[in-house]
């Protein structure tokens, strides 16, 4: 028992009366990484959050080196060795990297900033663990991989020696994901205890030492990885059932090119280029599947291609028809549906009732109204269809969106961009944050739409759903195409392509 | 004009910018703390109209001008409390949230003066802060009538307030927090730090300076209180603010630009140029939105600017 | 702020208890001044309700105030937070004044154009603000305020002699000359009750705002208050559809605006009553539905007519009623979390579902 450096006995945890964590135990060796596995909401971040210190336990108790510790903060959790990396950054965007580790600590000289000696130790370290980090750069020019790179820095900084990491492969290709783990293990090595929250089996596999797998905020078992231990056997634990893991193969081939786009440029936010000369051409009845890992573009060339962001320049086309740079409302006129990457501020008016977000992009559609005004009536009756057609789970139309699970919400934007037989789909991360039966319906969904005959553009960091509905597979890095795969293409090859590399040989077409 | 006239117009315009751009400084450099920890306090004005009050009763009941200017600062504080309870604990729309502090402090204002000073045929005033002659320097030519010929508050205003509040924001580890908190109030509160602490401070602390403020119009401009004494000065602090980048030296220069707008508004209705003064009277409004258009496009908020915090949603 | 459609008991009820805390605290101010609370809010009902003439004052106050609320509530559902709808209020009566004493024709042709002058004017005034937030970004609580202060300075300029346009040159006031009396609303008691046919206008207001809300802009308003982004993606313009909301919003002040002058002074004055902070509270405490605003706004129709008489009758201070008013503002904001706190503390089991992860 004594080289286990946490032990969490009976963890209960409840939100607005709902256990999200009921009576769990997790108990971590001294130097080896544990992995934490469970669906979306299986109560995988709600444990550490109980654990790092920013949510209080109705129930249990928490041992650490054998001592039993109450920890009501963050601070807390750091004064007992305890660091935590989530899954979004804690880091503040126009602060430098130094001044982003000073606000965890106290400073050396009293109410004045040490800056320079911070950052001095800052380097030493960052070059301890080849790490790369320069003090003084500021957060928002870093890289998500470099981002990673500086949380976990700062960790150490602080001394810590029991390291959380919420899903940190999420934002990294393959190629990262296999440098990080060698991180993982030097650190592993040095003397830290690493617990890493995943929904990957195939990261339990390659490099945990023992597994602790989660399922509706239960604790389904713990144990440590050996050769006896089959992905099957963890997905078992993990949802109770196999996974469906292909999708059958499509029944129809796509038929001609209905959505073309040609050398389109498009600035980011911060009035930088971030789509160069990007050409992709769709199918009638095809899923084009555009691998990436997050923020290369994708989200300008979704929103570009929907009117909600001006190109530079280049074009896009349906059935031969330019239809390149107009307003949004063009674009929902010529029954390009598009699923966004927010649900919460951009797919859904999340205080308005469920039967008016269906209805939201047709406000001046007279099948709507009854003498010239909205019909209530009408309305309902239009949300009563989609309740029934997409099974969506609320009380009664007039419930606001935002009290609606994350699943449901998908569905009722579904509902509103399926349900008039789209021409293109555009669909940016449409399972992010969903559980996996959630993302199975949403998947199923898209296929069906593409089976009548829809264009359907698939965005997505998750390359296993790339994998699993697409037709073809694009590649984007950096704002460019690096490459376009047939179906069934290896993953490692994307994996290159999604690093900015190349093939040698061209398997384009 | 003759061209020593000319010189004493500008002269005095000169001075007059530094002294009336000190109850835009100051509300400013307070509302730099307030907007950098993520909370637009659009009820300085109304703050600063409490300063005012409380300012000029107590100096004129106590005869203590020091006593009326602390008695301002604290009614800046308490009077921000209300602002801080509604966008930091109980989360309001702060827009709204101002709205409604301006609303109050106009019935409290007058409440207030109304109880202590009763119905009188003549206003009651205070003998002002005296302006403080410095010696040497005030006898320089020209710029020791602009720079060295003040009352002390204004004195005070730019060589300790100013410094103390760029040093504080910008080299000590509160200054960080505060930044920290209205950029990303989820990771400060990561890294040990009390989001609802920190955001509170901020407010109370730009109501603290409002407060000055407030007291400075009654007991070191003008010797008496009227209900519309602070005539947007709050809302033009808060437009500095932007105007400066939530920076303080350019909040100086802001305040200053807006200073002598109001100077030489004042100036010209003296001297009867041409213009009806009803048109110098807008000046310093239509200089707010003209500063308002230029700096907003531009501006880069605070990332949590607005938002409130809590732990528990995402 | 939800689907304002429908207002529910428990709404309702906390509204009711909200003003209660207000008239409460406000006792306390009544006793702190001297006085006793039972006599002033006596003083105060009677000064409301206690003669045919008060009655008809209380509808007087009534149709500015409620037509005010009425503008404000429109930008205020979008999120777009018109302060200044008191410069448009004014705009709309200098309109409505150059209309009446400086245009040739016939009386209902002048009438006719000073309505539209007015409107125009406040829809204009309002529509400024609207610009330089599409253009610019600018904070529209600052901008609308600020065009609110140019333009009360605008109206004394207009009535100051000798330079001002619309000066009375037979007087030494700041005011303007009398407006021809074949313009002068009806009086609807008679001549010496203030009551006018502008309370047609006001019921057609009304009427008006019940039905704006299911209308095609009006959700698109109320989108655009939902956030830029979403509405965006649902296809809104949201640039025009700000312009939109701005320029209703002033129209209903600049109709305020143009009833001033009309009906109650009969000519342009330097001095006049504000009723830019009145309306704020009264859309904000009517929850900016229509139905909301209605019965707000003739609580503080009695709240102001009473306040005034209570000064007149008793020793207390006419700022008691204006604190109250701040009072039940900031009673309004905070309600929202409030009302969730309490009813959080009553069920200890809501249905919710957690935080995920």
């Amino acid at each position: 028992m004594e080289n286990y450096v946490v032990e969490m006995r009976h963890i209960t945890k409840v939100f607005n009366g709902v256990a999200a964590i009921d009576n769990v135990d997790f108990a971590l060796r001294k130097c080896s990484i544990h992995g934490l596995l469970g669906e979306n909401g299986a109560g995988k971040t709600t444990l550490m959050n109980v654990l790092f210190g920013l949510y209080k336990a109705e129930e249990g108790e928490i041992r650490i080196n054998g001592e039993k510790v109450a920890i009501t903060s963050p601070v807390d959790a750091m004064s007992h060795g305890i660091g935590m990396v989530h899954q979004h950054f804690m880091l503040c965007r126009p602060l430098s990297v130094v001044e982003n580790v000073m606000l965890g600590k106290k400073s050396r000289r009293g109410i004045l900033l040490d800056t320079e000696e911070t950052a001095k130790e800052l380097k030493a370290l960052s070059d301890k663990y080849h790490m790369g980090v320069d003090p003084y750069s500021r957060i928002w020019q870093l890289s998500i991989g470099e981002q990673q790179r500086v949380e976990i820095l700062t960790q150490l900084y602080m001394g810590c020696d029991i390291l959380i990491l919420d899903e940190p492969t999420a934002v990294l290709t393959p190629q990262e994901t296999a440098e990080f783990f060698v991180t993982l293990r030097k650190m592993k090595e040095d003397g830290k205890s690493i617990i890493l929250i995943t929904h990957k089996l195939e990261e339990i596999i390659s490099i945990v030492d023992e597994v602790t797998v989660l399922r509706d905020g239960s604790l389904i078992g713990s144990r440590l990885v050996d050769a006896g231990l089959s992905k099957a056997d963890l997905s078992n634990m993990m949802v109770g059932r196999q996974v469906l893991f292909d999708f059958p193969a499509p029944e129809k081939a796509p038929g001609k090119v209905k959505f073309s786009i040609s050398h389109l440029v498009a600035k980011n936010d911060k009035g930088v280029e971030a789509i160069h000369d990007v050409s992709l051409e769709i199918r009638e009845g095809e899923v084009l599947g555009l691998a990436g890992v997050d923020g290369n573009g994708q989200k300008e060339l979704c929103e570009v291609l929907t009117g909600l962001r001006p190109l530079v320049s280049g074009s896009f086309s349906l059935k031969g028809e330019d239809i390149s740079g107009k307003a949004p409302s063009f674009y929902i006129g010529k029954k390009i549906s598009h699923i966004p990457e927010d649900r919460l501020t951009t797919g859904l008016a999340v205080n308005w009732s469920l039967e008016k977000n269906l209805i939201f992009k047709r406000l001046a559609d007279p099948s709507l109204k009854k003498h010239g005004l909205i019909s209530r009536q009408l309305v309902r009756k239009n949300w009563e269809k989609a309740r029934n057609d997409y099974q969506i789970k609320s009380i009664n139309g007039e419930e606001l969106s935002r009290s609606l699970s994350g699943g449901n919400q998908q569905k009722v934007i579904l509902a509103r961009e399926l349900g008039g037989n789209p021409e293109v789909l555009i669909a940016n991360q449409p399972t992010r944050g969903l559980d996996v039966g959630a993302s199975e319906y949403v998947r199923q969904r898209i296929l069906d739409a593409r089976n009548n005959g829809a264009s359907v553009l698939l965005v997505s960091a998750d390359l296993e759903e790339i994998l699993q509905i697409s037709d073809r597979v694009a590649v984007i890095y950096d704002g460019r195409i690096m490459g376009v795969l047939p179906r069934g293409a290896n993953p490692m090859d994307i994996g290159v392509l999604m690093m900015g590399g190349k093939l040698d040989k061209e398997e384009t077409k | 004009m003759a061209d020593s006239t000319i010189l004493a117009f500008f002269i005095s315009l000169l001075a007059g910018t530094v002294r009336l751009a000190t109850p835009i400084l100051l509300p400013a450099l307070g509302q730099i703390y307030t907007q950098r920890a993520g909370i637009l306090n659009l009820g300085t004005e109304g703050t600063m109209l409490m300063g005012a009050v409380c300012g000029f009763t107590v100096a004129s009941v106590t005869g203590s001008l020091w006593l009326g200017m602390a008695a301002g600062i604290m009614a800046g504080v308490a009077y921000s409390l209300i602002m801080a309870w509604l966008s930091v604990t109980m989360r309001a729309n702060q827009v709204v949230a101002g709205i409604g502090m301006n609303i109050l402090s106009t019935g409290l204002a007058v409440y207030i003066y109304r109880l202590v000073f009763g119905i009188r045929t003549l206003p009651p005033s205070v003998v002002p802060f005296p302006t403080v002659e410095i010696p040497v320097l005030s006898k320089i030519p020209v710029l020791g009538t602009i720079l060295f010929s003040h009352n002390i508050i204004v004195y005070l205003t730019y060589v300790l307030v100013l410094p103390f509040s760029w040093f504080v924001l910008e080299k000590t580890t509160f200054g960080l927090k505060i930044k920290a908190v209205g950029e990303n109030p989820r990771a400060a509160d990561s890294k040990g730090i009390n989001v609802g602490l920190v955001r509170y401070l901020s407010v109370l602390i730009g109501g603290a300076y409002a407060g000055a403020g407030g007291a400075f119009m009654t007991i070191a401009y003008m010797n008496t209180f009227t209900e519309k004494i602070i005539g947007g000065f709050g809302f033009i602090a808060v437009s500095v603010v932007i105007f400066a980048r939530f920076k303080p030296i350019n909040a100086m220069f802001g305040a200053l630009l807006f200073g002598m707008a109001q100077a030489l508004q004042l100036r010209l209705q003296a001297q009867g140029v041409g213009i009806p003064s009803q048109f110098l009277l807008m000046m310093p409004y239509i200089m707010t939105i003209i500063a308002l258009v230029i700096a907003s496009k531009k501006a880069e908020f605070p990332s949590a600017y607005t938002i409130p915090y809590s732990r528990m949603e995402r | 702020m939800t689907d304002r459609t429908k207002v529910s008991t428990s709404q309702l009820l906390s509204t009711f208890a909200m003003v209660l805390v207000a008239l409460l605290l406000g006792a306390v101010l009544i006793i702190f001044s001297g006085n006793s609370p039972a006599e002033a809010y006596g003083a105060m009902l009677r000064g409301a309700f206690g003669s045919k003439n008060k009655i008809s004052e209380l509808f007087v106050k009534l149709i500015p105030i409620m037509l005010m609320a009425f503008g404000v509530s429109i930008a205020f559902r979008a999120q777009l937070w018109n302060i200044g709808a008191t410069g448009q209020f004014v705009m709309g009566a200098i309109a409505t004044t150059i209309v009446a004493l400086h245009v040739a024709g016939p009386i209902p042709v002048r009438m006719v154009l000073s309505f539209l002058a007015a409107v125009v004017a406040g829809a204009l005034w309002a529509g400024i603000a609207g610009w330089l937030r599409n253009k610019f970004n600018a904070n529209e609580v600052i901008t609308t305020l600020m065009l609110s202060h140019i333009a009360r300075y605008f109206l004394m300029y207009v009535v100051t002699g000798p330079s001002g346009f619309l000066h009375d040159p037979h007087s030494d006031l700041t005011q303007s000359d009398a407006i021809p009396e074949g313009m002068h609303l009806a009086r609807l008691l008679g001549p010496s009750y203030r009551l006018h046919s502008g309370l047609f206008v006001l019921v057609l207001a009304i009427v008006f705002m019940f039905f704006f809300w299911k209308t095609t802009t009006g959700h698109r308003i109320d989108l655009i208050g939902q956030g830029e982004k979403v509405s965006i993606y649902a296809g809104v313009d949201v640039r025009r559809t700000v312009m939109t909301t701005m320029l209703i919003s002033g129209a209903f002040a600049g109709l305020a605006g143009w009833l001033e002058i009309v009906a109650i002074q009969y000519r342009l004055q330097s001095t006049f009553t504000d009723y830019g902070n009145i309306a704020t509270i009264i859309a904000l405490l009517g929850a900016l539905s229509p139905a909301g605003i209605l019965a707000s706004a003739c609580f503080f129709s009695v709240l102001l007519c009473g306040g005034s008489s209570m000064q007149r009758m008793t020793n207390v201070p006419y700022s008691v009623v204006d604190v109250m008013q701040g009072l039940i503002i900031i009673l309004v904001i905070a309600k929202a979390t409030l009302a969730n706190r309490i009813k959080g503390f009553w069920e200890k089991r809501p249905k919710k579902e957690a935080a995920n992860g």
